[in-house]
Formats: C-alpha cells, sequence, structure tokens
C-alpha cells in the first residue's frame, strides 16, 4: 500500500469521526484485475475499502449530483449532507463545473485532493499481452506486476498511460479543501495532438472517420451516464414530445444524439475521458469530443472547471468574441 | 453426418462451400476485438477470440427493426428476410442464450413472427471455448464451455483442427450437405476434445447459486438493491450486451405520409423504462430499478418459463462502468 | 388472437365521439370494424383492453367500455394525457376516419366464479370504464338472473367529471340495480350524493355476505378503499380489481408492464386482492 494511500484513508477516517462530512465518494477495489470501482464511504470503519493507484480512472463527479436530490413528498425539513469527493484534476473540475451550474451546492462538498500520476488505459494492456489473459495485477509505484496465463510481465504506468492522461492539464484538485500530499505528474506541454491530427485530415477523411466509429454506437447512453455534465433530467434524446431524435438504428440518428451530446459538451467537457472508458463498442470518443473545449479555449479563453467564480463561457458574450465563424453570405 | 473433423487450413474452403448455399457469418477480426460478421471472400477469419462484444441475439432480436411500415393509416407488416443462414462461431453461453429467448418470442400463445422467420432459416454453429475469460462463469447458470444447448452444431478446437459434432436434425444436414470436406475423427480427437474441455473448465471460477430463485423472492426489501442503485449511473450496457436480455419498445415514426412502426431494444435500467404519462413511475429510483434486472433474470423468468436468463457470459461484468459484478450479487444472495 | 402477426392492428371506422367530461379531456369512441371477420375475430370479456394504434403516433393499451354483447362495435373511453403521444393525437381525430385495433389482451373479471352471489362494484375517476361494460353486460336479460344484487358505487371529483351520465341516470332508474353516484364536490345544479367513494362506501356499507367486490381507481382512492371492504368482511379472494402499467407489446414480450413475475397484460389485469398480497412489488 502505499504513503497516498495511508495518508488518504487516515484523513478520511479523520474527516468522518468529525462529522465533518456525513459520507465520502471514494474509489475502492474493482472485481477484475487493473479495475477499480466507485465506493460511498459512511462509516469510518470502512475507509480500508478506500484506495488510490492507477486505476482509479472513473469520474467519481457524476455521482453527486443524485446525493442532494431532496426526498420526494416530505414535509421533514431537508437538510442535505456534507459530501467528500476523492478528486484527481479532472474529478475536482467536474464538481467545480455543476457548482458553477447549481447542481451541486459548494459548502455542501468536500473536495480531498489527490496527486494523480495519471491513468492506465486497460486496452493498452491487454493489446501488450499478445493474446495472454489477464489473471491478476498487483500496483507498485508506478509498476504493475500482472499475473498472466502466458507467464508473469511487468507493465510500467508510461506503457499504459491513458491518451487522455497524457495530455492532462490538470493532474490535482483546484480548490481542494484538503489535500493528500504526493507526486503528481506534471501537467501536460503538448494537448490537443490527436484533435490536431484529425483536424489536419481532409473532410472526407473526417467524415469517414466519424461514419465509422459512430456506426458502432448501440445507444447504450453509458457516455451520457458516465458523464457529470449530463445531468438533465430528461435527455433531449429521451424526449418523446417533440421526438428530436429517431428510435431506430438509423446513422442520422446516432449522429444526431453524439453531434448533440458532444456539442452540449461545449465550454464544460473536463476530458476526463468517462465517455471514451464506458463505451463498450470502443468508439474513439475522446477525438471528437476534445474539440469542443480545444475550440471554447481557443476562441474564448475558457477552460472549464478550474475555479468556482466565473460565469460559464456559453452562458455570456462579450463583444471582442470572435466573430471568424460568421462567413460572408 | 454426425460429426466430422477439418483442418484448420482447410476451414477456409469449408466456409465458403456454406456460401454457396447459405449466408455464412463468421469471426472477423475488427479494429477492436472480433465480431461476428457476413463473410466475404477477402474476410480475415479469426479463430483466437474471448467472446464478440456483442452478442449474437442480434442476429434473431436486432436492435431495431421495423415492424410494420404503411401510408396514412394502414399498416402492413414488412417483409421478413429470407433465404438460410449458417452462424459459425458462437459460445455455447451464446447459444444457450437462444433457446432462452425462443421461450420468450416462440410461446404458441403469440408467436413472433420477426425472430421465428430468423430462427428457424439459420442454422447455429457453436464454438467451443478452450479458454475462459476472466468473467466467464456459465459453469454455474447450468452452462459449460463444451455445452451444445440451442446449437445445431458445436465445434471443438483441437489446435490444428475442428471437430464438428450435429447436435439436431438441421446441424446433421449441414454437416451431410459438406461431408466431402470432412474426415472422420479418431479416438485421439476425442480424448483431445474431452481434455481441452475438461480444462477449460476447470479455470472457470465458480459462482454459488445453489436455492438462488428461492431466496432472491424474500429479498425484495433488502437493503443490497439501493447500494447497487447508488453506484448504478442507468445506462443501458448490461442489457444491451447481454445475450439473454430481450425487454423492446415500440415507436413509430413518420416521414411525411410514410409511417413505420419500428421496434427496438429497450432496458429495465432506465429511468423511463416504467414512467407513465401521468407522470408516475412504478420504478423511481436506481435501485428499485436494478433489483428489477436481478429478480427478472434470476427470480421472475424461473417462475415463468423454469429457466434463469443468464449463461455466464460476463459481458455486464466486463463492461459496467462502474463494474458492478453480478457475481458478487449472487453469492451475496445465495449466501 | 385476431391474426397471425400479433403485432398488426385491424383497421377500425370512428363512428362515434362523445364528450365525457366538462374538462373535454375525457373521450369516447365508438369504433366499428370494417370487416365481419374482423369483428367475429375479436371476441372479448368484460375486463380486458386492446391496444388503440395510430399510425405515425404509436399505440396506448386501453380497457374496453363496450360490452361484449355489443355486436360489431368496440367502445373506448380515452383520456388525453398533455404528455401523452398517442392520446393527444387519438383526441384529435374525428368520426368517420380510420385507426387501429390490436386485442383483445388480458383476462377478465371471474363472471362465472361469481355466479349465484351479491355484486358490489366500487369505482372512482375514469378507472370506471372496464366496470361500465360489466355492468352493461350484467344487466342484459340474457345475463341478469345469473346474479343476486348488485350495489353499484362510483364517484368523481365534480358532476361534470362523471362518465356516461345518460346511462348513468338510466341505471338509477331501474329497481334491479342499485346506483350510488357521488361527486367529492358538487355544484349548484347537483341534487345528488358528496362525498368521497371510501367515505361513502362505508355509508352503504353493502353486506359482505356471498358477495364479491370488483373495485377499479386511482391510487389514492384504492388505497382508503381497501381496509374498509377487509374491515367490512369481504376476504381478500373476493375483492377483485384491475392494474394498470404503462404497456408496450400487451402480449407479454416486452416486459414493461411486469409487476413482480407478474405481466399485467397476460396475467392481469384483473388480480384478486390476495394475489397481490403475494406479489411484493404490487405496492397496495
Amino acid at each position: 500500500m502505499s504513503q497516498v494511500e495511508t495518508k488518504l484513508r487516515e484523513t478520511i477516517k479523520e474527516l468522518l469521526d468529525r462529522g465533518e462530512v456525513d459520507l465520502v465518494v471514494g474509489h475502492e477495489a474493482g472485481s477484475l484485475p487493473l479495475r477499480s470501482r466507485p465506493v460511498f464511504i459512511r462509516d469510518a470503519a470502512d475507509v480500508d475499502r478506500l484506495v488510490w493507484g492507477s486505476t482509479c480512472s472513473n469520474n467519481l463527479a457524476t455521482h453527486l449530483p443524485r446525493l442532494f436530490v431532496r426526498p420526494k413528498n416530505s414535509r421533514a425539513e431537508y437538510a442535505p449532507p456534507t459530501v467528500g469527493i476523492v478528486a484527481k484534476g479532472c474529478d475536482a473540475r467536474s464538481v467545480l463545473g455543476l457548482v458553477k451550474e447549481h447542481q451541486l451546492p459548494r459548502d455542501k462538498v468536500v473536495i480531498i485532493g489527490v496527486p494523480c500520476a495519471g491513468m492506465i488505459d486497460i486496452r493498452k494492456a491487454e493489446e501488450s499481452l499478445d493474446g495472454a489473459r489477464i489473471i491478476a495485477a498487483q500496483e507498485e509505484a508506478g509498476t504493475f506486476k500482472v499475473e498472466t496465463t502466458a507467464g508473469e510481465k511487468v507493465l510500467t504506468l508510461a506503457e499504459m498511460l491513458a491518451d487522455g492522461c497524457a495530455e492532462c492539464s490538470h493532474p490535482t484538485a483546484p480548490e481542494a479543501d484538503v489535500v493528500i500530499e504526493g507526486d503528481a505528474r506534471p501537467a501536460a506541454g503538448e494537448r490537443y495532438l490527436q484533435v490536431e491530427a484529425f483536424e489536419a485530415m481532409t473532410a472526407e477523411e473526417r467524415w469517414d472517420h466519424f461514419t465509422s466509429e459512430i456506426s458502432r454506437c448501440i445507444r447504450c447512453y453509458a457516455c451520457r451516464q458516465v458523464c457529470p455534465n449530463c445531468y438533465c433530467v430528461t435527455c433531449f434524446a429521451d424526449q418523446t414530445k417533440p421526438r428530436w431524435i429517431g428510435a431506430a438504428d438509423e446513422l442520422s440518428d446516432l449522429m444526431a444524439f453524439h453531434i448533440g451530446r458532444i456539442f452540449h459538451q461545449a465550454g464544460r467537457c473536463v476530458e476526463c475521458d468517462a465517455c471514451v472508458r464506458a463505451c463498450p463498442m470502443d468508439i474513439d470518443l475522446r477525438v471528437f469530443t476534445q474539440k469542443l473545449p480545444k475550440d471554447v479555449e481557443a476562441l474564448y479563453g475558457y477552460v472549464a472547471g478550474v475555479s468556482a467564480e466565473g460565469v460559464p463561457a456559453l452562458l455570456t458574450f462579450s463583444e471582442n468574441d470572435d466573430q471568424g465563424f460568421i462567413s460572408e453570405p | 453426418m454426425k460429426r466430422g473433423k477439418i483442418d484448420k487450413a482447410d476451414l477456409g474452403k469449408l466456409l465458403v462451400a456454406v456460401s454457396e448455399t447459405a449466408q455464412c457469418a463468421g469471426p472477423v477480426a475488427d479494429r477492436v476485438g472480433v465480431k461476428l460478421e457476413m463473410l466475404s471472400a477477402d474476410s480475415a477469419l479469426e479463430l483466437a477470440y474471448d467472446n464478440f462484444a456483442l452478442s449474437p441475439k442480434l442476429w434473431f432480436f436486432p436492435r431495431s427493426e421495423v415492424i410494420a411500415s404503411g401510408t396514412g393509416d394502414a399498416l402492413e407488416t414488412t417483409l421478413l428476410p429470407e433465404g438460410e443462414t449458417v452462424l459459425f462461431g458462437l459460445r455455447p453461453c451464446d447459444a444457450a442464450a437462444l433457446e432462452l429467448l425462443d421461450k420468450i418470442f416462440l410461446d404458441e400463445a403469440y408467436l413472433d413472427p420477426y425472430y421465428k422467420n430468423r430462427r428457424q432459416n439459420t442454422t447455429v454453429v457453436a464454438l467451443a471455448c478452450n479458454e475462459p475469460d476472466a468473467a466467464c462463469f456459465c459453469t454455474s447458470v447450468g452452462g459449460g464451455p463444451g455445452a451444445g444447448a440451442g446449437a445445431d452444431v458445436i465445434a471443438f478446437d483441437l489446435g490444428d483442427a475442428l471437430l464438428f459434432e450435429a447436435l439436431t436434425d438441421k446441424g446433421k444436414a449441414l454437416l451431410t450437405q459438406h461431408e466431402k470436406l470432412l474426415n472422420a475423427p479418431t479416438g485421439d480427437d476425442d480424448a483431445a476434445k474431452t481434455k481441452v474441455i475438461a480444462d477449460a473448465g476447470a479455470k472457470l471460477k465458480p459462482v454459488k447459486t445453489d436455492g438462488l430463485a428461492d431466496k432472491l423472492s424474500g429479498l425484495f426489501d433488502a437493503p443490497v438493491w439501493e447500494v447497487i442503485g447508488e453506484r448504478c449511473v442507468g445506462c443501458g450496457t448490461c442489457t444491451y450486451l447481454c445475450p439473454t436480455c430481450h425487454c423492446f419498445g415500440i415507436y413509430d415514426e413518420k416521414a411525411g405520409e410514410q409511417v413505420q412502426r419500428i421496434r427496438t431494444q429497450d432496458a429495465c435500467m432506465f429511468p423511463q423504462f416504467t414512467l407513465e404519462a401521468s407522470g408516475h413511475n412504478p420504478r423511481d429510483t436506481q435501485g428499485v430499478r436494478a433489483r428489477q434486472r436481478v429478480m427478472h433474470k434470476f427470480s421472475y423468468t424461473v417462475d415463468n418459463v423454469g429457466e434463469t436468463f443468464c449463461v455466464g457470459c460476463g459481458r455486464c461484468v466486463v463492461h459496467c462502468p462502474v463494474n458492478i459484478d453480478i457475481r458478487e450479487i449472487l453469492e451475496e444472495v445465495a449466501a | 388472437m385476431t391474426q397471425s402477426n400479433p403485432y398488426l392492428p385491424l383497421p377500425v371506422t370512428i363512428e362515434k365521439i362523445t364528450i365525457e367530461n366538462e374538462a373535454k379531456d375525457l373521450k369516447t369512441f365508438r369504433l366499428r370494424f370494417q370487416s365481419d371477420e374482423d369483428a367475429s375475430s375479436f371476441k372479448y370479456e368484460c375486463g380486458q383492453f386492446a391496444m388503440l394504434s395510430i399510425a405515425g403516433a404509436g399505440e396506448s393499451p386501453i380497457g374496453i367500455a363496450s360490452s361484449p354483447l355489443d355486436e360489431g362495435i368496440l367502445e373506448f373511453t380515452v383520456k388525453r394525457y398533455p404528455t401523452g403521444v398517442v392520446t393527444t393525437a387519438l383526441h384529435n381525430f374525428d368520426e368517420g376516419e380510420t385507426i387501429g385495433v390490436r386485442g383483445p389482451y388480458g383476462n377478465a373479471y371471474p363472471l362465472e366464479q361469481m355466479e349465484g352471489s351479491n355484486l358490489v362494484i366500487v369505482s372512482g375517476g375514469f378507472a370506471f370504464t372496464t366496470l361500465r361494460s360489466t355492468i352493461r353486460y350484467l344487466l342484459d336479460d340474457s345475463q341478469r338472473s345469473r346474479f343476486k344484487k348488485i350495489t353499484v358505487i362510483y364517484g368523481a371529483r365534480s358532476p361534470g367529471e362523471l362518465l356516461y351520465k345518460d346511462e348513468l341516470a338510466e341505471w338509477e332508474n331501474r329497481d334491479d340495480i342499485e346506483m350510488v353516484v357521488t361527486v367529492d364536490k358538487g355544484d349548484e345544479g347537483w341534487s345528488g350524493r358528496e362525498g368521497f367513494v371510501p367515505t361513502v362506501l362505508q355509508e352503504v356499507s353493502p353486506s359482505a355476505e356471498n358477495a364479491y367486490v370488483l373495485v377499479c381507481g386511482p391510487p389514492i382512492m384504492l388505497k382508503f378503499t381497501m381496509p374498509p371492504l377487509l374491515e367490512m368482511g369481504f376476504p381478500p379472494s373476493r375483492i377483485i380489481t384491475s392494474l394498470e402499467r404503462k404497456m408496450t407489446c400487451g402480449i407479454g414480450k416486452c416486459g414493461r408492464c411486469n409487476v413482480g413475475s407478474k405481466y399485467v397484460c397476460k396475467d392481469g389485469p384483473v388480480f384478486t386482492y390476495e394475489q397481490l398480497q403475494q406479489i411484493p412489488e404490487a405496492v397496495l
């Protein structure tokens, strides 16, 4: 167990014992090798379930808004809980984004910042094994001892680093209320490399890539459900009056859903890769979705979720906003 | 012909021969993984795979299909696909799932013509498993790496050769049709087959499932459901990837005067699955919806058709974005 | 079963539309089959429902309000929900136009079992529709002698919201049925009873001896009606109700209408209170 993990457990135990939080959302070991999963700790006796490492990729902010929903048909005085969240940079940025959109009360969320060295992409681990299967894995300081059907192998974080983490601009939580010290990865110098490679393609190539990727979509909505920004009670994709998107497998319907969802991320997406990881069909969502924060940063100088202050980019305008999109008729 | 063997090097020839009188689908390498696809002359056949990401139920119960269409007020059934199809490469779990789906869609009282048409025109050739995946648990739900339920023929991978065994008349007919390309299996082949299946079975991690249906019926109000519900994000991944899940919706779409009535897969995990026009939702928390999924597959279907609707394929375990593991839930219940 | 393809509706012509209530969001549609063959293939019993199909909008499960003895036609009383795609579309149809019908589906009120008994019918709001079918059927000369005393307690929010007003008046004039009609709140023109259905039920206090009770109403009414019925001595096996759930296929396949292991469309919608007590998911 790493020092950070120990410190994390101690800190959360203290917070719970002192009543400073009612519950903490963190990560625990998953039931499959190289996986972790969200855990909701309410009892200080359970803190030993918490883990911290490079498999803790879920964006936990997704689980927060539901914790603040007033119970229906209750006349009792509603007392919202105080919720702690074990936060990488992306988790915290999502929290701050939700605060700005009035989905979370800032004073009831305790951001517990943890040092993020980057997350692994399990697919990269699997691909490096030439068909052998992973039986078990043990993480220690940036390396993974992996037991496979073809013997033991050591894989490094660097070999398995998720593409999103390689370009991460905020490995640690902005505006953390509690900080667990440790070595985080540095903020990426070069960013948006994949998006730029996509932009450099011809329009036809880009359309082909978009079409072939999106045609794999099975409308499971995992991308939407894991995204902290997708909190609409009724998503536009599910409305029946009017029915914005057809129910069938028509490519145009699949595209309409993704185009709609991706554009709804403008000025909001924190590039956490939750949608990419959740997609069971391995659709290359990253390259399409990441274009939105890239453009918003370029056009308006706005980066999502780095502070609880300020107005989200698409909720305001200024006179000197870029007008390059207006073309000559 | 009841049994036949073919060298893997000649498998392509066999599939070409099959394609002459039927549409033939088999495992083809994809950008990520292997998928079940209609074979063409230059298909890259791939036999080293865990399982297809999408279950083959889609060949009989597609994600969406037009069940009726028309102009104005009148609706007629659309023409159903015709022609024989041979599906090669279904894992035994996915083949067994077809038998379960038959109990719903081929129920005599209301025969589903769309499903029936595809099912009766299709010959299923399963491919037994030599190596289970981390999340497989077929033997814990009445299946096995070499089990033949739902298949017309089952193939065993003996290393350099495939051994085919017919399980139904349809299967026998298929092997007989191509017997010139098949050789008689030897005693060694049988021994190899037995060993391969036994080895695979031994690698499976068993999940306790005794008395599950009975225990579940007493757990309706247990706190476990809200614990699962707290983590569950309410997507449809588990449902859509599951080989036995079959809930569906029917929607009408209009383009001018043209109307199409479309059936699509649906998921009880979605909040709006049971949402009524009045705004009332009988299942209004994610915990209650998670409970419905588990109860439906492990208790209600046992009550109604005498079968558990889970074949232990493990897809839901591998792909759940929050790692909700049905095996853990079952063990907690069966305890 | 009407056709070899259970998903295809039969075409029917809208013969008559009656606006039932003041709010004008409840209409009774009288539908006529377009061929004798279709008509004779649709044999139903009281309590069953059908899927009303509108090409381009979809389908909706509605209880059958006509009596099985009404030849060649079907009647459905449908409430328009602003959020409902199908009910809204249906309310825009005119007499003479064509819609579709699939069915009959579900089980029926167990009239054979109830033969020779007294019947108490308790209902509120527009859940009254399949009970109206039942009353029309029971009062037919060919059926009336099969049953003993029939008591009906039916209420609506206000006088304008009562359904089948002409028929109610007709039945009140008969001496082979006791009609107790009530409203939650009357208006100047109302000289009849005032009071919630559960309260009026207790005032009327029908005898539970050799009796069955058919009760249909909104969840809130059922919540306050079941306890007095049990107190009055009606055994749970003789309290009969009809459940509603959102439905899609109506034939026990799509999984949408499950209550526990039961399909409301196939094992129901008619259930006894005793059966519901065995189903944890049926919140009573």
